[in-house]
């Protein structure tokens, strides 16, 4: 089995037994679309409802996201597992990749929670929009691409949670603008070639910071 | 040693002078060179809501500040981006001296750029009244998360205690902060905006092209100045926290 393969296998297992990454997540996201739906009861399901619901949905997940990054390396870092991996003889970009794609797969599952709670609670007219099967991954590797590589330093610092959200934010707003644009392109009943130009943002920001972590992260955490 | 530091200081300060210069034959300029006549088509604005044009009469020379602070900010974000990536190759401390100063700069013009676009779209675009302008359109917001990038730089290197960790996160996030710029340029082509495309009609006017290209000048040497300046004053503030702790 390649290095990348077993670090994957061994952050699913890890997640698998513990849970402890979907818990915090899944927790935090119902919560969430819990009081969203507090705020917007007495508001009519027109079109802007239905717009502001999306944009709180994906405010939702970001924060979701930083939730679950700052859990996986708070927890990395006290049991010194991070430590541990860095001095394996293989390269440091194989455990970038094994934790997003890891984190992916538990952001995808949160995300499926959250439409699930959505469809009812905030008459969320997801279903209706099949391409947002391709958006919301899109985006969601645009997000954890830096998350992961940015979290790996906050997970050493004193408070560092709260300094992840400071740093993650203003980077991934390209992300935001692709995924917010196609959310309103398709709901907007433009279809793909609406949404092409949002596509092809979010294609170019998750192919830059995936490249970018997977080049930055064995220096990032060089000792 | 010493001597290379000497050098540095003396071209820091001669850009000072030429920056200082600059600006100030910019502000002349703008303000006795270029003209207040207002022919439709060279001084007019078209407004958001998509009505009448309205005259811009004086209120545009406050684009000779602040176009300048802008291509300023877009130098900033490509110095962080390159001290980065220079920091991480080369390890010198120098580099991370002109990340930070250029984040620090950044910092500076960036606030200069928002707050001489918000004071003129109050005029063009709002009531008048302070904060009416701002409409959350894409040039606007995206310059404003450029400017928080700059500030969260600022902010994290202070709460990372370990030297060799704060040296990493200032290289990495002054490389990840290098795409931002290109996205707050391609704002306006990513959906409506009110912000301007292009300058070409009040470009149409001998005077403003020339006032605008002195500014450009101007302010960019300004800001290699200040960039200049803080990196030698970080330097030595560094070569002093040695000299004690040694």
């Amino acid at each position: 089995m390649s290095a990348l393969g077993a670090l994957l296998r061994r952050e699913l297992i890890v997640e698998l037994r513990t849970k402890s990454l979907l818990s915090s997540m899944a927790l935090f996201a119902a919560l969430c679309v819990m009081i969203v739906g507090l705020g917007v009861r007495g508001l009519n399901g027109d079109e802007t409802f239905h717009r502001f619901v999306l944009a709180m949905l994906w405010v939702c997940s970001l924060f979701a996201c930083v939730v679950g990054l700052n859990r996986a390396a708070v927890s990395d870092h006290r049991r010194a597992f991070f430590s541990a991996l860095l001095l394996a003889p293989h390269d440091a970009a194989n455990i970038y990749a094994s934790r997003l794609v890891a984190v992916l797969a538990v952001l995808l599952a949160t995300q499926a929670l959250m439409v699930a709670m959505a469809v009812p609670m905030l008459k969320l007219a997801f279903f209706d929009q099949p391409l947002m099967l391709l958006v919301v991954p899109m985006a969601d590797i645009g997000i954890l691409a830096p998350g992961v590589l940015l979290a790996s330093v906050t997970g050493r610092i004193r408070g560092g949670e709260a300094l992840l959200t400071i740093l993650l934010v203003p980077v991934i707003v390209p992300v935001f603008l692709g995924a917010a644009g196609a959310t309103d392109a398709l709901q907007a009943g433009l279809g793909f070639r609406g949404a092409m130009p949002y596509l092809l943002l979010l294609g170019i920001c998750d192919t830059m910071f995936a490249a970018l972590g997977v080049m930055l992260f064995g220096k990032l955490n060089e000792t | 040693m010493k001597a290379d530091s000497s050098k540095a200081w003396v071209v820091a300060i001669v850009l000072a002078i030429l920056g200082f210069a600059g600006v100030q034959v910019t502000l002349y300029l703008s303000y006795f060179y270029t003209p207040t006549q207002v022919t439709p088509g060279t001084l007019w604005v078209v407004t958001p809501d998509g009505g009448a044009p309205i005259s811009l009469y004086e209120s545009y020379r406050i684009f000779f500040i602040h176009l300048p602070s802008a291509y300023a900010t877009a130098s900033c974000c490509a110095l962080t981006a390159l001290g980065g990536v220079l920091l991480l190759l080369t390890r010198k401390p120098v580099w991370e001296s002109l990340v930070v100063s250029a984040a620090e700069v950044g910092l500076c013009v960036g606030a200069l750029v928002l707050l001489t676009g918000t004071l003129w779209a109050d005029y063009a675009w709002g009531s008048g009244r302070l904060g009416s302008g701002w409409n959350w359109e894409p040039r606007l917001t995206t310059m404003l998360i450029l400017w928080l990038a700059f500030a969260a730089l600022v902010v994290v290197r202070r709460a990372v205690e370990i030297q060799q960790l704060r040296t990493q996160v200032t290289a990495v996030y002054g490389i990840l902060l290098g795409p931002l710029y290109p996205l707050v340029s391609k704002a306006i082509e990513i959906n409506q905006t009110s912000h301007p495309r292009n300058f070409s009609d009040l470009m149409s006017a001998p005077e403003i092209a020339l006032t605008k290209q002195i500014a450009s000048v101007g302010v960019l040497v300004a800001l290699l100045a200040l960039v200049a300046l803080r990196v030698q004053w970080n330097e030595l503030a560094r070569q002093i926290r040695m000299e004690r702790s040694a």
